[in-house]
């Protein structure tokens, strides 16, 4: 530890500060919102009369894997994935390291603010774990971790997605509900963590000074936070009761390509768009 | 005898349970002690009357309770101390208030922040350290005679009145979660601030000679210790006995330091 080492620490203090700041909104946070729009599509496709399944529920399962391929299909892919992927780790390293700054005293000062600083340390530290299992399982393939052992596969979204929450094809399985409850924690946690960043970030960065600023912008992180509350608990209610095989069929037949004969037909009487 | 006086007048008694600490390398301990309040009494009214007869509940010779005081009437922050688990100065604490009952119990304890030197009695050298870290006064020194100052306006004046009612107290440190002890001199220019340095940056940058040394300041807030190592427990506005808006004042300067990295980044050599 030279005084020179710590002199560039000192002078990069800021920026490092900062860039923490940011990088919670552009890009995890903006990509929190996508992905909760893109995973809640199982529910909301429901209402997409476009989509090639015959009920409801097939509807969103139709959906959420047209907007799966949509973004498989996007150009630079992996470069966007590795940008968001360090950007998580570099928002968390330096999460941890400022949260080992501060000792929470919401027992002696229980005000609603204090306990949201708490909560939002608490949230990080759960999101974190949360984000590292969720990417682990369905992105890298570590599919030990996964009862039942299914790998998500971007061509069956919603089935093999399914089959992670459930633990079996057949019905939900006591791991599965281990799983599926560690997915409501975690996604709760992740919302709260960025809503009330996007609230303390303003004040960071000086867009709302007045206590009444505060207050308005609060009500805006709050009705942010409720919806995408509501999108993050229905993507996880809406793939853990969304039927395996049935979604396995369709998802099966919009990909007439790659599958066996069985499907063929209906899908060339439906046609990809 | 001033014991068996009171006693005999029939007035109410209170408890005072006090966390006694002999110096800072010693354990502390509570200690209990019963008085009768005079009409209109505060905290440190109760305490000169131990001090005139330091025994305790159980009939036990004691000391009297070593506490900080000066003004007695809000203005100094000398007496700031940890009232039945809140922080508050203890001349304004009244008996009839936060005790009313007869055999009601207060507790006294030491800000926690701060390294005990006796009892009550805080060393608050770090919170001033914080003002000299950010220059926290008025630049008039010159050799030369350099005339009067500029012509302050009152709309001016209006908002940076309650930032100056800042006493340094040393409320906003002890109930913020990110201000924490620091013993050692050394590590004070690496640890968070606080509140009250932030407020008086805030003050003097809006002084019209005062914002001489703005960039100076906004500097030494944007290091380790910062502005930025606020983590918007929003403790600090709560415990203010002045009101004075801290976390606007931590709002405020966060756009100040926005501004000033992005103009430097532009304009440095």
């Amino acid at each position: 530890m030279g005084h020179e080492e710590e002199g560039t620490l000192a002078k990069r203090y800021f920026l490092l500060r900062r860039l923490h700041s940011l990088t919670g909104i552009l890009p995890i946070g903006v990509f929190l919102i996508f992905h909760l729009t893109t995973n809640s599509s199982v529910l909301w496709g429901a209402a997409n009369t476009r989509a090639h399944a015959d009920d409801l529920p097939g509807r969103g399962i139709a959906t959420f894997q047209h907007e799966v391929s949509f973004i498989n299909n996007l150009p630079g892919l992996l470069i966007m994935e590795i940008t968001l992927w360090a950007a998580i780790a570099f928002h968390a390293i330096l999460g941890i390291w400022y949260a080992t700054t501060g000792k929470s005293n919401t027992a002696r000062y229980p005000h609603m603010d204090n306990r949201r600083y708490a909560l939002q340390r608490l949230t990080g530290y759960i999101a974190l774990l949360f984000i590292l299992y969720h990417i682990a399982t369905l992105r890298w393939g570590w599919s030990f971790l996964v009862p039942g052992g299914v790998t998500w596969g971007h061509e069956h979204a919603a089935s093999t997605l399914a089959l992670a929450l459930r633990g079996s094809a057949d019905s939900i399985t006591v791991a599965g509900l281990a799983v599926s409850l560690f997915y409501f924690v975690g996604v709760t946690s992740a919302v709260f963590h960025f809503a009330n960043g996007l609230w303390t970030a303003a004040i960071t960065w000086g867009l709302t000074i007045s206590t009444a600023a505060q207050r308005r912008w609060g009500v805006v992180c709050a009705g942010l936070g409720i919806l995408l509350m509501a999108m993050a608990w229905g993507s996880v209610v809406g793939f853990l009761f969304t039927d395996p095989e049935k979604a396995r069929e369709i998802e099966s037949a919009m990909h007439p390509e790659e599958d066996s004969t069985e499907h063929t037909a209906r899908a060339t009487t439906d046609g990809a768009p | 005898m001033a014991a068996s006086n009171a006693q005999q007048s029939g007035k109410r008694h209170i408890r005072l349970k006090i966390l006694r600490q002999e110096a800072q390398d010693k354990l502390p301990r509570y200690e209990t002690f019963d008085v009768q309040p005079e009409p209109g009494a505060n905290v440190i009214s109760c305490l000169q009357q131990i001090a005139a007869r330091p025994v305790t509940a159980s009939g036990e010779q004691s000391t009297p309770v070593a506490y900080d005081a000066g003004c007695l009437e809000e203005v100094c922050g000398a007496c700031t101390m940890v009232i039945n688990g809140r922080v508050r100065q203890s001349c304004s604490c009244l008996i009839d208030q936060i005790a009313p009952n007869d055999g009601d119990t207060i507790t006294l304890e030491p800000m926690t922040k701060f390294p005990v030197i006796r009892d009550l009695w805080v060393d608050r050298s770090r919170l001033f350290h914080a003002l000299k870290r950010t220059s926290s006064w008025v630049p008039i020194d010159s050799i030369y005679d350099r005339g009067p100052g500029p012509k302050e306006l009152p709309d001016k004046q209006e908002p940076r009145y309650v930032l100056s009612t800042c006493m340094s107290c040393g409320c906003c440190l002890e109930a913020c979660p990110q201000y924490n002890p620091r013993p050692d001199e050394k590590d004070w220019d690496e640890a968070f601030i606080g509140a009250h340095a932030i407020s008086q940056v805030r003050l003097f940058n809006l002084h019209d000679t005062g914002k001489q040394l703005k960039s100076e300041r906004l500097e030494a807030l944007m290091g380790p210790g910062g502005v930025s190592d606020c983590g918007n427990a929003q403790n600090c506005v709560k415990v203010c006995p002045k009101e004075i808006p801290l976390t606007e004042s931590i709002a405020a300067i966060g756009r100040a330091v926005t501004v000033h990295s992005i103009a430097r980044w532009f304009t440095a050599r």
